[in-house]
């Protein structure tokens, strides 16, 4: 004995069926979104922070200026008045507060280039490296110690000792070579032009001997 | 007779998609740790807020110290009731249960490493994962036969001017050796008697 109301929405029972489907579709679609969960999660994060894989240092910088390696970005977060003053040679300005502005990602978003993150130390730099990590970008590193320890290697190369081993010494005339590159004048590099020295001719003054005369007479 | 298969059919698509939507429902992991900032907000906190302190200002009894470096550097010294908790650990359960608490007791958490460099990552870290009381204690940590010596430090100091030392260095190379004045001695004028010669008397 079936009820007649059962069996007035059993007849609708393919369209309910439908209906309670697409309400469930429905749903999973409009599953709650993080959209303050942008970019890699966090354990990942964290040991991309921690690891020291991210760090270039001077010496291998110098190396690739020197030898045009046009593989690479050099990118200078502290402020404009900074950059202006003096910065790495080819190095483009992105403050930091601009970094995620739409005109910054065209530089830190892309394949094709190594971007290189410096600022004065590594600090801010390091701050720059972990945020563009959460969102994702592979090819970035950090220049450790900054233009400090850019200052203390390259351009004024401390001068080994005489009780180091031989490959500081190679070390420093790679260093030297470098800073000569970036412009620093040593005093012993310049060339010392021959003093001509001006010929004169030797006078020739005829000198009268004075005969001697000798006393006359007697003792 | 239709009737019935397309009953079985339907019935049995449906049940299989309902199954399929509650094992993707119940399979779905929350990832443990969300952050709660995105990037714009974290990078306007690190840019424009203090977060700061130095070595005087941590006797507060809200300040909580935690030391991020291993157990070994710990344990050969460290501030005065700081706790550690390593660096890449800090997103362990119990870790994360500590921070929790902080949170919640509204106390402020104080980073220290051996330099700022080394607590950066945490920091970040966790003021992305939505803990905001926590600040960095810009510090150098030294040992001094054993002994702990710890030192304010600034971070981002300016570098030193590289053009101006390259000028420098340009102008001191150009420089021509200045000639050094002789001075001229006086000559000493020595007095020399002159001894006369005594002819000798007599005949020659």
């Amino acid at each position: 004995m079936i009820n007649r109301k059962l069996a007035k929405v059993l007849a609708f029972r393919y369209t309910l069926l439908a209906v309670i489907l697409i309400l469930l579709a429905g749903g999973l679609v409009l599953l709650p979104k993080y959209e303050k969960h942008e970019g890699i999660n966090s354990e990942e994060l964290l040991s991309n922070a921690i690891s020291p894989e991210r760090y270039i240092s001077t010496d291998e910088l110098a190396d690739k200026i020197v030898s045009q390696d046009p593989s690479f970005l050099l990118i200078d977060i502290r402020d404009e008045k900074a950059f202006k003053n003096n910065s790495l040679p080819g190095a483009i300005n992105i403050p930091l507060k601009k970094l995620l502005d739409e005109d910054s990602t065209t530089y830190l978003d892309q394949d094709e280039f190594d971007v290189i993150l410096f600022s004065n130390t590594n600090f801010q730099a390091d701050q720059a490296w972990i945020l563009c990590s959460r969102l994702g970008y592979k090819n970035h590193r950090v220049l450790k110690g900054g233009l400090n320890e850019w200052f203390n290697t390259i351009i004024n190369p401390p001068k080994p000792t005489e009780n180091m081993p031989a490959s500081a010494f190679e070390l420093y005339s790679f260093r030297k070579a470098a800073s000569m590159y970036f412009g620093v004048a040593y005093p012993e590099a310049i060339k010392k032009q021959p003093v001509v020295k001006k010929v004169i001719p030797k006078k020739v003054i005829p000198v009268k001997k004075k005969k001697k005369k000798m006393p006359e007479g007697g003792c | 007779m239709k009737e019935l298969e397309k009953t079985k059919r339907i019935s049995i698509a449906s049940v299989l998609t309902i199954l399929v939507v509650i094992i993707a429902l119940l399979s779905y992991k929350r990832p443990k740790h969300n952050y709660t900032v995105n990037t714009r907000d974290a990078l306007e906190k690190i840019t424009d807020s203090d977060y700061f302190l130095s070595l005087n200002e941590i006797d507060n009894p809200d300040y909580v110290l935690i030391d991020v470096r291993n157990q070994y550097e710990y344990e050969k010294g460290h501030l005065e009731n700081a706790i550690n908790i390593y660096a890449s650990e800090i997103l362990n359960d119990d870790n994360s249960d500590v921070f929790k608490d902080l949170k919640e007791q509204n106390k402020t958490v104080l980073l220290y490493g051996e330099k700022p460099d080394e607590v950066l990552a945490p920091y970040m870290l966790l003021y992305q994962l939505g803990y905001d009381n926590i600040k960095i204690l810009g510090i150098e940590i030294n040992y001094d036969q054993n002994t702990l010596i710890t030192k304010n430090v600034v971070v981002e100091k300016s570098a030193p001017d590289i053009n101006a030392f390259i000028k420098e260095s340009i102008k001191k190379a150009a420089a021509k050796p200045k000639p050094i004045r002789i001075k001229k001695i006086p000559k000493k004028v020595i007095p020399v008697k002159k001894k006369k010669k005594v002819m000798p008397e007599g005949g020659c």
